[in-house]
């Protein structure tokens, strides 16, 4: 057989060559373009390029000698003594030079070879394709069908999808987790489809993947978070050096907007949990006022000058890795005073008294941002993370009569029981100290949590490989 | 033919649906909207003395035009003030 | 037809009424929104009726327009 195309000088040369090799015995030419050529000869339409694509070409005029169905032997363009040898038929195209190179075959195209590897070749996706109908629009579709968060998502489109998952070397069909409160399984492929809707890039689908299994283990345990009337949602931390290699913000504006790693790789974590958890608004999804960290969570820490180490490394995780913390909205401590850690662990202190309320203590976590100019002033003290979480612990130490129901005129507030001892706000380790900002601006941010414990959620430190 | 793949977890069908309807219309605000075309008034205006003798709330309204959409404004109106519309009449 | 999938769309329930001669254009255009939006067809044709023929057309098409917007037919 061979294999031509019309548009090609040496297929055309060697058309007298393929008439004789016609007389000479059996010859079936392909044609990747006009199956009227060659005249006179038995040509089988390939200009769906199906057999090109099997036949794994690159160059046209490609003859093969095939026997009993299986390919024996092949010669790529023209060359006289090859094309010989392999048909057993001498005196070929006299008049003909003695060889020529052959052109480009059709199949390997640009972007015609990926297009065919996704028609012909086995099928890397496996889920539920949505047909669109003629005069729906794409991103009204997603909409239309309750995929979005309320913002406009990436319509994901099997191309857009398989370029994402070249972001892991993880198999498509491999189970990530099972995503609560459906309790539905979900594959490398789901996550790598909301990633497309987020806004991703394959790069950060690795991160989303990590986060995707850090979310719905028990301890940090998503499925309570999600129906809980209390307003939070998973905040990502990430560390190490992948933070930089994304491009990810841990400086000015870090836990604001405008960085597209922040941005979509948290709003993919929250948008798995929405489509394939099923945990949406209105339905399990139960906050009385929600916080619009529920759209997206995610930043870095400025590691390089920061008082600390990264905080997964603090955790057990060094490298690159992910934090996971449930929290819920977000306060700034304004201190531009302070000069010295005394004074600015106790505006900390004050400003974090506040978490989930004054009176109450224990049940909730909370987490610290802190900014390069209050990290300052910590790091020129020799201030480290314990050191910190030290003082904080004293000052957030408060006799119990001062929290229970009913004091201050307040009814919220802890059990009678509580009034004689000595309650500090927070359970060892339910306080995490970060390091992120820009350079300007004494401001940092309280980011309060939700209750830890069984039924609450854990902070949950993994590493991202 | 445009393709999207699933992002769900497949367990409902992926066909977009109506709005569920009420067991019946006591209670709701019924928009009869006219495409404008000849004749349709007068049959909106025989649906409109059914409705009413049924008890049930209703408001006309019009297109400028029965050869495009309706526009977003009147779309709009529509949708804050009715929960069921009813549009006539296409020939 | 349009309109009826834009406002149900917007969470309205919808129905549009055309002449008999609009059964495959409803259906083709059905398919192309995507939404199968209900429809009751009235027998052509329409412009040369009088105002009775027309009042008799909605007489018999309320019961259909009523199954149309609710669960359990008016």
């Amino acid at each position: 057989m061979v294999v031509l195309k019309r548009d090609c000088p040496t297929c055309l040369l060697i058309e007298p060559v393929l008439h004789q090799l016609a007389d000479a015995g059996t010859l079936t030419a392909y044609s990747q373009d006009d199956p009227a050529f060659p005249a006179d000869l038995k040509v089988v339409d390939d200009r769906e390029l199906e057999m090109s694509w099997r036949l794994q070409l690159d160059t046209v005029p490609t003859l093969l000698r095939v026997e009993q169905g299986v390919e024996v032997e092949r010669v790529v363009g023209w060359l006289r003594t090859s094309w010989e040898s392999l048909t057993g038929v001498t005196g070929l195209g006299p008049d003909l030079p003695d060889h020529r190179p052959g052109c480009g075959s059709k199949s390997v195209e640009w972007g015609v070879e990926a297009e065919l590897d996704r028609r012909y070749g086995d099928a890397i996706l496996g889920s539920r394709t949505v047909e669109l109908a003629d005069l729906e629009d794409e991103v009204e579709a997603a909409y239309a069908r309750g995929w979005t968060d309320g913002l406009p998502v990436v319509p994901p489109t099997e191309s857009r999808v398989l370029a994402m998952l070249t972001g892991t070397t993880r198999a498509p069909s491999e189970v990530v987790a099972v995503v609560p409160p459906d309790l539905a399984e979900c594959t490398v492929e789901k996550v790598a489809i909301n990633a497309v809707l987020a806004g991703c890039l394959p790069e950060h689908l690795p991160v989303v993947l990590a986060a995707v299994e850090a979310a719905c283990t028990d301890a940090f345990n998503i499925h309570g978070l999600l129906a809980t009337t209390f307003p939070a949602g998973p905040v990502l931390v990430v560390n190490g050096p992948i933070a930089t290699a994304l491009g990810m913000n841990g400086r000015g504006n870090a836990l604001g907007q405008g960085n597209r790693a922040n941005a979509t790789i948290g709003r993919a974590v929250q948008l798995v949990v929405r489509n394939v958890g099923g945990g949406r608004p209105g339905g399990v999804d139960r906050a009385t006022q929600g916080q619009p960290g529920k759209y997206t969570a995610c930043f870095t820490e400025a590691e390089d000058g920061s008082p600390f180490e990264p905080l997964a490394a603090s955790r057990g995780v060094p490298g690159n890795a992910l934090t996971l913390f449930a929290g819920s909205g977000w306060w700034p401590v304004v201190d531009q005073r302070s000069r010295h850690p005394e004074s600015l662990a106790r505006s900390f202190a004050a400003s974090l008294r506040g978490v989930a309320h004054p009176k109450l203590a224990i049940a909730f976590d909370a987490m610290l941002v802190i900014c390069p100019e209050h990290g300052r002033v910590l790091r020129e003290a020799g201030w480290d993370r314990a050191r910190l979480l030290t003082e904080l612990e004293e000052l957030l130490t408060v006799p119990g009569g001062e929290l229970v129901e009913g004091a201050g005129g307040i009814a919220e507030g802890l059990p009678a029981g509580f009034a004689d001892t000595p309650i500090p706000k927070f359970r060892p380790g339910g306080l995490l100290l970060v390091h992120a900002g820009g350079g300007a601006g004494m401001f940092s941010t309280v980011i309060p949590g939700w209750v830890s414990g069984p039924g609450g959620s854990e902070p949950t430190t993994v590493p991202i490989p | 033919m445009r393709v999207l793949m699933d992002p769900t977890s497949e367990l409902v069908p992926a066909t977009r649906t109506l709005t569920p309807r009420p067991a019946s219309l006591d209670g709701l605000t019924v928009g009869l909207l006219d495409i404008s075309k000849a004749r349709g008034d007068v049959l909106l205006d025989r649906l409109q003395e059914r409705l009413a003798a049924d008890g049930v709330t209703v408001r006309r309204y019009a297109k400028p035009t029965f050869a495009k959409p309706a526009p977003v404004d009147l779309r709009h109106e529509i949708a804050v003030q009715c929960e069921v519309v009813i549009e006539a009449l296409a020939d | 037809m349009h309109d009826i999938a834009d406002l149900e769309g917007r969470g309205l329930i919808g129905v549009f009424l055309a002449s008999s001669e609009f059964r495959d254009a409803a259906e083709a255009q059905s398919v192309a929104l995507g939404l199968a939006v209900p429809y009751v067809l009235v027998p052509h044709p329409i412009q040369d009726r009088t105002d009775e023929e027309m009042q008799a057309l909605a007489d018999e098409a309320y019961a259909a327009v009523l199954a149309a917007v609710t669960s359990q037919g008016g």
